[in-house]
């Protein structure tokens, strides 16, 4: 039963990717063509240089030779069919990650394989926002749980102004002003990166990336705990005004038990959602904040691509992360089916 | 009769906010916000700041990154002011053909920290050669520069000491400066400014001490020809304080700068929230009231729709199509309008049940008419705590935009201005004024609409009322 | 006051001059106002009145569990003559509660944990109380299941694979199997269908015999309140309007309260014909700002002068039957 709807959820996952897919490429068509055009034309002046340096042909020979290899490329490229065959084929390749050559930018190993120069950043933007959440959603349940204890009392309403008032703020904004204090005023922290220059060895190399990785996870947590343990609260005090509390409690089940169990164990599905929602929204809305870190994850790498105008890399990473995006998604749906008993699995659209 | 339900109905709904001070909060600083902006015109010192901001030479008689004029309530050590000397004395001596002009300015120095600079802006038309000195407190008298002007009409000639005159202050400074402390600059690194308005004495170059007192500073201007004129002279001092926010490394007035940034948040957010809301409502509305295939097959699109992960959209639409500030609003909508289709539509599924409707439908009123007649104006109060909610999340997208260089260059918003200090090096140099007024701009911004907007919602949803 | 003519030993509870008031902003809504009355061994004690008048409130309070900003602000409850009132929270929790009193909510349907099994709650109940293996445990729910007639399949069931009947069993059998003295049970039937809620009562009924319990039972349904309760206590207002047998109640002479005649005659009794079925014109008092004198004069048709100024206390009028009234101490 909830296998079958593993496998639906999954699926459906897969079709929006695709359509999504598509819908970017036939968007950025144009642009991708001008840069596939531009580097066959980089090739094509290369091969022709490469030629007339050797000096056996005419001028004339070489002027015939590039149009022959720039109508061998784009041949290649696939740049002569019609423009929907060309959406498609952009489309399908994008599908099966062969994103192409970036322009400019370089792997850590010198490689301009676009999916190379991506997968490297991925785990360095999951553990930044990974250690985040954790540390997020772990204050935001202490805090949910004693504002919803006593609602509308100084703590409560002093911890929603808090989340108010950091409603609105830019994680970035928040991380130049840290940066600003801790790395410039009071030198205590390194100024943005993953590692010193050069890195350490053996064990020193782990604690010097906690180091790095102390700030930006900071900013991170200040910005966002406040909103998640305003969720929990809503969400533990609408469980807290059911009656099977005020009955486990009338059994004599101690508070710490009621409040953990039931309480908690009843709001773990929309809370587990909730935590997981924000963490996606906060990774796809807070790409910006890695670059003001120089934290080399798949935020900086849009930062980097902008400002180098590298188009495949830029495509890449967006669809990669409209992937992990929808992959979250999906996980979430499956988790909350998981965690609840009452959802009759399968029955939900 | 319907209008007086209305206004009841929002009088009761009154009633009932005012009972959230947060909500009351969160409207007072919204309305503080539209006063700035009614006020604009009268409260910006630089009235073409709108127009004119990338402008460098609108900015030129500011001071370089000066700190906002109340840092000199808190410190021990009174910085100098930004003034405009308006009134010289004026004397005229005739030789034959030529004629003499001397302007004299008298400058009350009363500061601790010297000006940045000394500015003489002459208007008139012609050639002429012009004499600059300063006389000190003290007795000593420093020839700034001589130089000769090309005055046009309609056109101004600058005439800076910071630019013209380092080598004749690094010469003045020879005569009373150690030896070794000279050797440690530059002729060409010294700020002239800082050393005109010390003490002369030994260290005044390393740690200059001011010297207060009037200072006299006198341009002598020979003009040869009759045709030759000077209309106006004036001597700007840029300061190291200036406005109420002080001024970025491209000397723009940042207080002009964040108060034109106010239209541009308010025109996002609300056109933004307002129109992706309305339409979220009107797609969920329709969704839940026709059901079966078109519900479901609208219910795909708005998944497809949902799966997009906004800022990296927007990010790659903005630096592939560079799109102007109407249309990133336009881009907005076009990927911001699912956040509320999903509990408006569970809420039209439910009104749809309601006797009401099935007697509306009974009687012959079209589907167009029950769902934007009947339905939706049950909805929408519901979605003023959506809209309030949305608008923050719009005005940080936008700045976000700018924060990459790919905002709409023909105006001035907080997340440019945020831009232009983190390139220009706000944070690394401590600029503390550059960077942290916009940003709490957005902030606050964003505070009292959340403030509303959890205000509203509290009404809305009674089950989360505390007591 | 209350104190009736019943021998000391016999008595399991015994309330007196207990006060819950819930705090507001605006002033004290005295909910559970000034009330005394005693519960005897084995004896079923049915508690009425409209919504609002303080009778969940009541039983609230005997669990010792106010909602904030409710508080009990004065008053005892002796169960067994001991106060419970002065204890502190983890005394009652771990002394009072399920062990001496326990008690069947109102909507039996969300009165358990929708994502734990039956099993696990009614373990962890028991086992929180009890030191006991978990096969001593297992026998213990077994046999209560018995007796409220489910087999121990339910127990590794969640609450919404199960029938609301079944669920009303489940939480009288919870209620019943740590053996306490007194059992509330709050409208135990109104979320019900006719059918299932004839089958609880009847349960209740043999329950009661087989175990020798005492009951407190609220209900607004006066039919069966009549068919369990061996007296009736009458509330309005957050106040006792009228306690008595259900004999002397039902029988020959009835009600002697205004208010209890008009509730009484207001609902049919099926075994009884209907000469004319009246309501009680006017609302329920608002207990932020409480009428002055009795509560119930702006609704009463024997309404005399000093029932506005003076508020009638509990006399008896009987043996066992009590009265607030005025007019009634006046004939």
């Amino acid at each position: 039963m909830y296998w079958k709807y593993v496998i639906k959820r999954v699926i459906n996952g897969i079709v929006i990717y695709i359509i999504l897919i598509f819908i970017f490429s036939a968007l950025f068509n144009m642009q991708m063509e001008q840069t596939v055009r531009a580097q066959i034309d980089e090739v094509v002046k290369g091969e022709v240089m490469a030629q007339s340096t050797s000096g056996k042909w005419t001028p004339e020979q070489l002027m015939n030779w590039s149009k022959e290899r720039k109508v061998y490329y784009t041949e290649l490229y696939n740049l002569n069919k019609p423009v929907f065959e060309r959406i498609v084929t952009r489309a399908v390749d994008t599908i099966l990650f062969r994103y192409g050559k970036s322009t400019i930018i370089k792997s850590a190993f010198g490689e301009r394989d676009v999916v190379k120069i991506i997968f490297e950043t991925v785990p360095r933007t999951l553990l930044l926002f990974g250690t985040a959440a954790i540390i997020d959603v772990i204050l935001g349940i202490l805090i949910g749980i004693k504002k919803a204890q006593k609602p509308g009392k100084g703590f409560d309403k002093g911890t929603s102004i808090a989340t108010m008032i950091v409603f609105g703020m830019p994680s970035w904004w928040l991380g130049m002003l840290m940066i600003m204090f801790f790395v410039y005023i009071i030198k205590v922290f390194p100024s943005g990166g993953m590692h010193s220059t050069p890195p350490p060895a053996g064990f020193m190399y782990h604690l010097d990336t906690l180091w790095h990785l102390t700030l930006p996870v900071l900013t991170l947590v200040i910005i966002g705990f406040w909103g998640r343990a305003f969720l929990i609260r809503n969400i533990v005090l609408s469980v807290l005004q059911d009656d099977y509390i005020m009955s486990a409690r009338a059994r004599g089940i101690p508070e710490r038990k009621v409040l953990f169990g039931h309480a908690l164990r009843t709001a773990a599905p929309p809370i587990v959602t909730m935590a997981l929602l924000s963490l996606l929204v906060s990774v796809s809305g807070g790409i910006l904040f890695e670059s003001i870190f120089s934290w080399p994850g798949m935020g900086n790498l849009y930062w980097i691509s902008v400002e180098q105008s590298d188009i495949p890399v830029l495509m890449g990473d967006l669809s990669f992360s409209t992937g992990l995006y929808i992959c979250g998604l999906v996980i979430l749906d499956l988790i909350y089916g998981f965690l609840d008993p009452r959802i009759k699995v399968g029955g939900k659209a | 009769m319907k209008l007086k339900d209305l206004r009841g109905s929002i009088s009761e709904f009154w009633n009932e906010f005012r009972k959230v001070k947060s909500g009351l909060v969160g409207l007072g600083i919204f309305a503080f916000f539209l006063l700035l902006l009614i006020f604009e015109p009268v409260l910006a010192p630089f009235s073409e700041t709108n127009t004119r901001w990338r402008d460098i030479s609108y900015w030129d008689d500011n001071p370089q990154s000066a700190y906002p004029i109340w840092v000199n309530f808190f410190s021990a050590k009174k910085y100098a002011k930004s003034s405009v000397l308006k009134d010289p004395q004026v004397s005229e001596e005739a030789f034959g053909t030529n004629r003499m002009m001397t302007y004299t300015f008298e400058y009350d120095y009363q500061y601790d920290i010297a000006p940045s600079d000394l500015i003489l802006k002459i208007q008139g038309t012609g050639a002429a050669m012009m004499d600059l000195t300063f006389t000190r407190p003290d007795g000593e008298t420093v020839y700034l520069t001589s130089s000769n002007l090309k005055m046009v009409e309609g056109g101004v000639s600058r005439i800076s000491v910071d630019k013209g005159s380092k080598s004749e202050a690094y010469d003045f400074l020879g005569g009373f400066e150690s030896r070794d402390n000279m050797r440690k600059f530059q002729r060409s690194s010294i700020k002239p400014a800082a050393i005109l308005f010390a003490k002369a004495q030994e260290n005044m170059l390393i740690d200059p001490e001011p010297l207060k007192g009037k200072y006299t500073i006198q341009a002598a201007i020979l003009l040869q020809r009759p045709e030759d004129t000077i209309s106006n002279v004036e001597l700007v001092v840029p300061g190291r304080v200036f406005g109420l926010l002080g001024t970025d490394a491209f000397k723009r007035d940042l207080f002009s700068g964040v108060l034109a940034g106010i239209k541009w948040a308010l025109l996002i957010g609300l056109l933004t929230a307002i129109v992706s809301v309305m339409v979220g409502v009107i797609y969920g509305v329709i969704s839940a009231y026709l059901g079966g295939w078109k519900d479901s097959a609208m219910q795909r699109v708005f998944e497809v729709f949902n799966s997009i992960p906004l800022l990296p959209v927007l990010i790659v639409m903005s630096a592939v199509f560079k799109p102007s500030i109407w249309n990133l609003i336009l881009i907005m909508c076009i990927f911001y309008w699912t956040g509320s289709v999903k509990t408006v539509r569970s809420m039209g599924l439910q009104i749809k049940e309601e006797t009401f409707i099935e007697a509306t439908r009974a009687l012959g009123a079209s589907n167009f008419r029950i769902i934007f007649k009947h339905i939706i104006p049950l909805i929408i109060p519901y979605s003023f705590a959506s809209m309030a909610l949305f608008i923050p999340g719009a005005i940080v997208y936008e700045a976000s935009i700018s924060l990459l260089g790919l905002g709409d260059a023909t105006i001035v918003t907080w997340g440019q201005i945020l831009r232009d200090a983190y390139t220009g090096g706000a944070v690394i140099n401590g600029i503390w004024w550059w960077v942290i007024p916009p940003g709490l701009m957005i902030a606050i911004m964003g505070m009292s609409f959340a403030f509303i907007g959890f205000a509203l919602d509290k009404i809305l949803h009674p089950k989360l009322r505390t007591r | 006051m209350a104190a009736e003519k019943t021998t000391q030993n016999k008595r399991v509870l015994e309330v007196k001059n207990l006060k819950l008031h819930y705090l507001t902003s605006q002033g004290a809504v005295k909910a559970v106002d000034d009330i005394s009355f005693c519960l005897n061994k084995g004896e079923t004690l049915g508690i009425v009145g409209e919504s609002g008048c303080g009778k969940t409130t009541t039983a609230v309070a005997l669990m010792m569990m106010p909602s904030p900003p409710g508080k009990i602000v004065g008053g005892q409850i002796l169960i067994e003559g001991k106060d419970i009132v002065p204890l502190t929270e983890t005394q009652i929790r771990k002394q009072i509660r399920w062990e001496k009193i326990s008690m069947v909510f109102q909507g039996a349907m969300n009165c358990l944990t929708p994502v734990y099994t039956i099993g696990k709650q009614m373990m962890e109940t028991l086992r929180e109380h009890r030191e006991m293996s978990k096969e001593e445990a297992i026998a213990r729910i077994e046999k209560y299941l018995a007796y409220v007639g489910l087999s121990k399949e339910v127990l590794k069931r969640y609450p919404h694979e199960l029938s609301g009947g079944m669920k009303q069993r489940i939480v009288i059998a919870m209620a019943l199997f740590l053996e306490p003295k007194i059992v509330l049970c709050d409208e135990p039937t109104t979320a019900l269908d006719v059918v299932v809620q004839a089958q609880i009562i009847n349960l209740l009924k043999d329950l009661k015999q087989q175990l020798d319990l005492s009951f407190i039972f609220i209900t607004h349904d006066l039919a069966t309140e009549a068919e369990v309760s061996d007296r009736l206590m009458v509330m309005y207002g957050g106040k006792i309007a009228e306690i008595g047998t259900n004999e002397q109640l039902y029988g020959k002479q009835g009600p002697m309260h205004p208010y209890t005649q008009r509730l009484l005659k207001a609902t049919p009794l099926l075994h009884e014909k209907v000469e004319e079925l009246a309501f009680i014109p006017g609302r329920p008092p608002d207990l932020l700002k409480p009428p002055a004198g009795c509560k119930f004069h702006d609704r009463c048709n024997v309404v005399m002068d000093r029932c506005k100024v003076d508020e009638p206390d509990l006399q008896e009028v009987e043996p066992d039957h009590f009265v607030a009234c005025w007019r009634c101490r006046e004939s």
